[in-house]
């Protein structure tokens, strides 16, 4: 129950890419093949571990569909992470990145990490996008990339634990504002507590949270 | 309000003219002045206007106010004023003291205003940019008018804030505004935001609503908080009712936990102000919201569990049991308690364990039943024990078993001191109180639902009626109550307690039938055209009925299935009682008790049906329906198909055994298989490399063969590559030289060898004609000779294998070297080479070259292996020739023992000899002397020849 930080996470892109998928391998470790549409956001959490701290990951699955759009953008703000998903048996959808880019960089604050996700890796056969195209996309645009299955939860960890780790590092070095939950990003209840009443010995990592 | 009536009909009279005139001259001034102060003040007065003559300044002054909300942003009085004004328009708040037939008028008034206002759907974000102004005077007006107008028309102004980018998370940084009337009013209007809109109700979850708004319940004291609690509360609600996601994201949050605090209350406060009731009744619900039997169960059961392990169930159950409770928050604490054990077994089994603080401590549900079955207790609160009772034997098997042994003669507790939960049950179910009745029923029934066990353990109880009577069992004295004819409730109640005993119970249907009292009354009773009071009872007779056909097992000779249904034939007719049956779904109160599990009545007279049983009734119409229809033969039919299934059934089990066995072997044959051809592979794999490792070995060899005879060849035209590698020619043919000398060696060792071999012959021939001879004495010296020169020629040998196997390793470590020396130049070459062509062609040339040396060393190398192996073999050799040079030796020093033994004998016989001949000597002389004739010398004489000749043999031994 007790963790070090809690990350609010987004995850965003066409319909039917495999956003809930990836979702319900993640915290559920189950593949549905068939999946209703998502109706605006639907909620997940998992805790992780990263450098040896209990990290809590609280994720909005977002309707990849046009008409939800405006509801999805409301989440962008207060997201700390956010998984760009395409499908590399669709290339229309991975055509569609540059506006959900936009749309992400737009709305959201300025430090968000964003993961592009190529998902769907195991229809090798029926692939469209090389995994090449993602990385230079990836590469062209500042984002992490990786190729994932949600069926069969082949990279799904990764990527939902590298963003974790990409936003722990920016932590670290001091680029987000912790105290500022808009930025999708809360200390744990037991940190914030010890550092406020020892934060000689935390100290580090967090010492802007307690001190200041 | 006359005035504004006359306005509504349309009929302008005198005096409105002039009001009407005076605020258009104001809607003017606002438009055209274009001073700021001329057009503040007109607003101002428009304001002030804007109560008393809504609907006239509504319908001239709305534009031109939405048209000051763009242009004069800078200022914020006027802005103020604009707001205000709107507000009162559209707002019908102030209108509350208004009479009741122009509160609709106003109503339609302030949706109708919302309507054009919202027609340009920019305005709505106007006013949502707005409330990002600081200003208090421009902020608070804004809330309060995007409240009444989400208030009047919330859907579609929920849809234009929803579209507008942010507009949501702007309205939730109302909430941490520090002015608070701005963050009270932030509350309100989100409560009106949230309301129905699920989508709405995510976003304002995601921008942290919940941990802002438990801050402020906090902030405020939990339930001793005032109407901000309250207001908080049903935001709250409004965002986790029916919404899973929100529902997650809260018990993810580890919000539950916040929970418990507010249930922290003290004994010592016996002071319930109104408004902590009110806070308390909502706190209660919003947990309820989370543990509602309608969630989806997985959600459910977290949040169950959450709240036992945080302790907030703990807390609730304190408050269930604390003294000066108000009997409203102490009903819907009951109510909460039931959701939160409700199918959860760990709650369940606590639930079970709590004791009320009396003396002696008496069980929980012993303390509520005694309420439940009390008629003096509020309806609501039985209601709620009834809920509570039914929630701790839903799905719990351990819980229905405890509560009937209650009731079973060997747990009784013979002392009668504390009351159990089953006599409770008894005394209610045949008390003279029908809604007791009613409910004890009902209770009873739960204890017995979905359980097969305890529907048999209870026929096993016997109840005492009077002194001198004979016990009556339970199940008797049920029918007997039912036939005596009493309120429909109490009737109703135990039909719903027989129906749920005897379905999937075919041992209480024998039972049941076996008093042959029972069917007479039910066909009666459903044959008899009764009133429409009488139908729901007829009805539920209908389906015990058709429940002791449908479960009977034919054990009973008189009321087997086949006569039961020629009665219902006989004296009911298969129609009507079909339509009997059917009178229980179709009364107006089943369809009620069957949507939610809670028995939430508005007054005891609507107390008729219970939700499981709606369940069981949906569940055996249909059949019973089918099994009254079914004529015998067809019964006896299904019967026989029914058999021959089981029969199919056992030979598909047996052949599915016998098929998963044979799968078992044949996988292990198939793995068998598999590592059998692996290894074959294996060993194809090593034969092929073998064979192709030879044929490698063969080619290189003839490669160097013929390169050998090149590299003679090319040694001087290829400057280049000789001068680099020109020392290792010289060095094989040295090493091919010391080899040869080597060989030489080893020819001279071998030679040797054969003569030792002859010599060892030699002497093994020597031996044996020494034995036979016996003239051992020459040998010996002879034999030493040569072992001594035998093993001067070992040491010899020994010294020259010595040097040998030093030059060997010379050679070996020259060789090493040669060839380190050789890897450098092959690495040297190409730097040096001038063109690549030629380098490469080159290098390839001299690696070819390097190789086939190298090639030839290892033969070299193998030869002097071979050598050193025939070395060995000589050293064999040596060793087997000393040892039969040993063997000899010995040999011939036992002979010498022979020898020595021999001639001692000899010498022994001799002095014998002597010895005698001496006494002959003297016999001859004493015979001499006693003048005996002397003719025996001759015979004495002979024997000393004899002797002689032993002597001379003797002699020829010792020469």
């Amino acid at each position: 129950m007790a963790y070090a930080y809690l990350f609010k996470y987004i995850i965003i892109g066409d319909t039917g890419v495999g956003k809930s998928c990836l979702l319900l391998q993640f915290t559920d470790k189950r593949f549905q093949p068939v999946h209703d549409l998502t109706m605006g956001v639907e909620f997940g959490a998992r805790m992780i571990t990263i450098d040896g701290k209990q990290i809590k990951l609280q994720i909005w699955d977002t309707a990849g569909q046009e008409s939800f759009r405006s509801i999805t953008r409301s989440y962008y703000r207060g997201a700390a992470g956010a998984l760009l998903v395409y499908d590399i048996t669709r290339r229309d959808t991975f055509n569609h990145l540059t506006t959900w880019l936009e749309d992400a960089r737009q709305h959201s604050n300025s430090n968000m990490v964003i993961m592009l996700i190529g998902n769907k890796s195991d229809l090798e056969s029926r692939r469209e996008v090389k995994k090449e195209e993602g990385e230079a996309f990836a590469r062209e645009h500042g984002l992490i990339f990786m190729e994932t299955s949600a069926k069969t939860a082949s990279n799904v960890e990764e990527a939902f634990i590298n963003t974790a780790k990409e936003i722990y590092e920016k932590i670290q070095e001091g680029v987000f504002d912790i105290n500022n939950e808009a930025n999708g990003i809360k200390i744990g209840p037991q940190h914030a507590a010890t550092n406020a009443s020892h934060g000689g010995n935390q100290g580090g990592q967090q010492a802007g949270g307690g001190c200041c | 309000m006359n005035f504004l009536r006359g306005v509504m009909g349309g009929q302008s009279a005198g005096p409105q003219h002039t009001e009407a005139e005076t605020i258009q001259k104001l809607c003017d001034r606002v438009a055209s002045s274009t001073l700021l102060d001329d057009r503040r003040n007109a607003v101002r007065a428009l304001k002030s206007l804007s109560k008393k003559y809504r609907l006239e300044v509504g319908i001239q002054a709305m534009e031109h106010l939405i048209h000051v909300l763009q242009t004069d942003r800078s200022d914020s009085e006027i802005i103020a004023y604009a707001l205000d004004t709107l507000y009162n328009i559209i707002s019908n708040d102030e209108e509350e003291e208004v009479e009741e037939n122009s509160t609709r008028q106003s109503e339609d008034l302030g949706s109708q205003f919302t309507e054009i206002f919202i027609k340009q759907p920019e305005n709505v974000t106007l006013l949502l940019s707005l409330l990002e102004e600081f200003d208090f005077h421009v902020r608070w007006p804004g809330v309060r008018l995007l409240t009444s107008l989400l208030k009047q028309l919330g859907p579609p102004v929920q849809q234009i804030i929803l579209v507008s980018p942010m507009g949501v998370s702007k309205l939730m940084d109302l909430l941490a505004d520090s002015r608070e009337i701005i963050r009270n009013d932030g509350v309100l209007l989100l409560q009106a935001l949230t309301r129905s809109n699920g989508a709405i109700q995510k976003i304002v979850a995601f921008e942290n609503a919940f941990e802002r708004l438990l801050d402020i319940i906090t902030e405020e004291g939990n339930s001793d908080g005032g109407i901000v609690v309250e207001d908080c509360l049903i935001l709250l609600q409004n965002l986790l009712k029916n919404n899973n996601s929100n529902q997650n994201f809260f018990k993810e949050g580890s919000y539950i936990q916040r929970m418990k605090a507010w249930f922290e209350v003290g004994d010592e406060n016996p002071g319930w102000s109104a408004q902590k009731v009110t806070n308390l009744h909502l706190m209660l619900q919003l947990v309820r919201v989370l543990v509602s039997p309608t969630n989806p169960p997985g959600a459910t059961s977290s949040c169950q569990k959450a709240m036992f392990q945080c302790g907030l169930l703990q807390q609730l159950c304190t408050i269930l049991m604390a003294t000066g409770i108000p009997a409203d928050i102490l009903t819907e604490t009951i109510n909460t308690v039931s959701e939160v054990i409700r199918g959860c077994q760990v709650n369940q089994d606590y639930f079970a364990s709590v004791n009320a603080p009396s003396n002696p401590p008496r069980p929980a549900i012993v303390v509520l039943l005694m309420s439940m079955v009390n008629e003096r207790q509020p309806f609501v609160l039985r209601c709620a024990v009834l809920y509570c009772f039914q929630c701790f034997l839903y799905k719990n098997e351990k819980g229905q078993g405890e509560i009937v042994a209650t009731l079973l003669p060997s747990t009784i507790d013979a002392t009668g001191n504390s009351v159990s939960a089953g006599q409770l049950l008894c005394g209610g179910l045949f008390s003279t109180d029908s809604l007791s009745n009613w409910c004890a029923a009902v209770a009873l029934a739960h204890a017995l639902q979905g359980n097969a066990t305890q529907k048999e353990q209870l026929l096993r109880v016997q109840l005492a009626t009077s002194i001198g009577n004979p016990p009556v069992s339970l199940l008797q004295q049920c029918t007997n109550i039912l036939s005596q004819g009493s309120k429909i409730q109490t009737r109703v109640g135990l039909l719903m307690l027989l129906c749920t005993w005897l379905s999937n119970c075919p041992i209480a249907v024998t039972h049941f039938l076996h008093n042959s009292a029972n069917v007479p009354f039910l066909t009666g009773q459903i044959a008899e055209n009764l009133g429409e009071e009488e139908q729901l009872v007829q009805g539920l007779c209908a389906l015990l009925l058709g429940i002791s056909i449908y479960f009977n097992d034919n054990s009973l000779e008189n009321y087997t299935k086949e006569k039961l249904k020629q009665l219902i034939e006989k004296r009911i007719g298969k129609e009507n009682y079909i339509e009997k049956l059917g009178f229980i779904s179709k009364h107006e109160l089943y369809s009620r008790a069957s949507q939610k599990p809670q028995p939430n009545f508005p007054s005891p007279e609507y107390m008729i049906f219970d939700h499981e049983f709606t369940k069981l009734v949906k569940e055996l119409e249909g059949v019973i329906t089918k099994a009254i229809y079914k004529s015998s033969e067809e019964d006896k039919k299904e019967e026989e198909v029914k058999k021959t299934l089981e029969q199919h059934d056992n030979i598909v089990t047996h052949y599915k055994n016998m098929i998963r066995e044979q799968d078992l072997q044949l996988e292990e044959l198939k793995q068998q298989v598999s590592t059998l051809k692996c290894q074959n592979e294996q060993l194809q794999t090593a034969v092929t490399q073998q064979a192709s490792q030879i044929q490698q070995h063969k080619d290189q060899y003839n490669l160097l063969k013929v390169q050998l005879g090149k590299d003679n060849h090319h040694q001087g035209s290829h400057s280049d590559g000789a001068q680099v590698n020109g020392i290792q020619p010289e060095e094989i043919s040295r090493l091919r030289e010391e080899i040869e000398e080597l060989r030489s060696h080893q020819v001279l060792l071998q030679s040797q060898l054969a003569e030792k071999d002859t010599v060892i012959e030699n002497l093994r021939s020597s031996q044996v004609s020494g034995m036979s001879e016996q003239a051992l004495a020459t040998c010996s010296p002879r034999d030493a000779e040569q072992v001594a020169e035998l093993k001067q020629e070992l040491s010899a040998l020994k010294s020259q294998l010595c040097s040998q196997s030093l030059e060997i390793t010379r050679l070996q470590t020259e060789n090493s070297e040669l060839q380190q020396r050789a890897e450098t130049l092959a690495k040297s070459v190409p730097v040096e080479g001038e063109s690549e062509l030629v380098t490469a062609a080159k290098t390839t040339d001299v690696e070819g070259r390097l190789s086939a040396l190298l090639q030839e060393t290892k033969e070299l190398k193998n030869e002097i292996k071979a050598l050193s192996e025939e070395r060995t073999a000589i050293q064999k050799q040596l060793d087997s020739s000393n040892s039969t040079i040993a063997i000899l030796q010995t040999e011939k020093d036992k002979l010498y023992l022979e020898v020595t033994d021999s001639k001692k004998e000899q010498d022994d016989l001799l002095v014998l000899l002597a010895d005698q001949d001496q006494k002959i000597l003297s016999l001859k002389s004493k015979l001499k002397d006693l003048g005996h004739p002397v003719e025996e010398e001759d015979e004495s004489g002979d024997q000393e020849d004899d002797d002689d000749e032993l002597d001379d043999g003797d002699r020829d031994q010792d020469i």
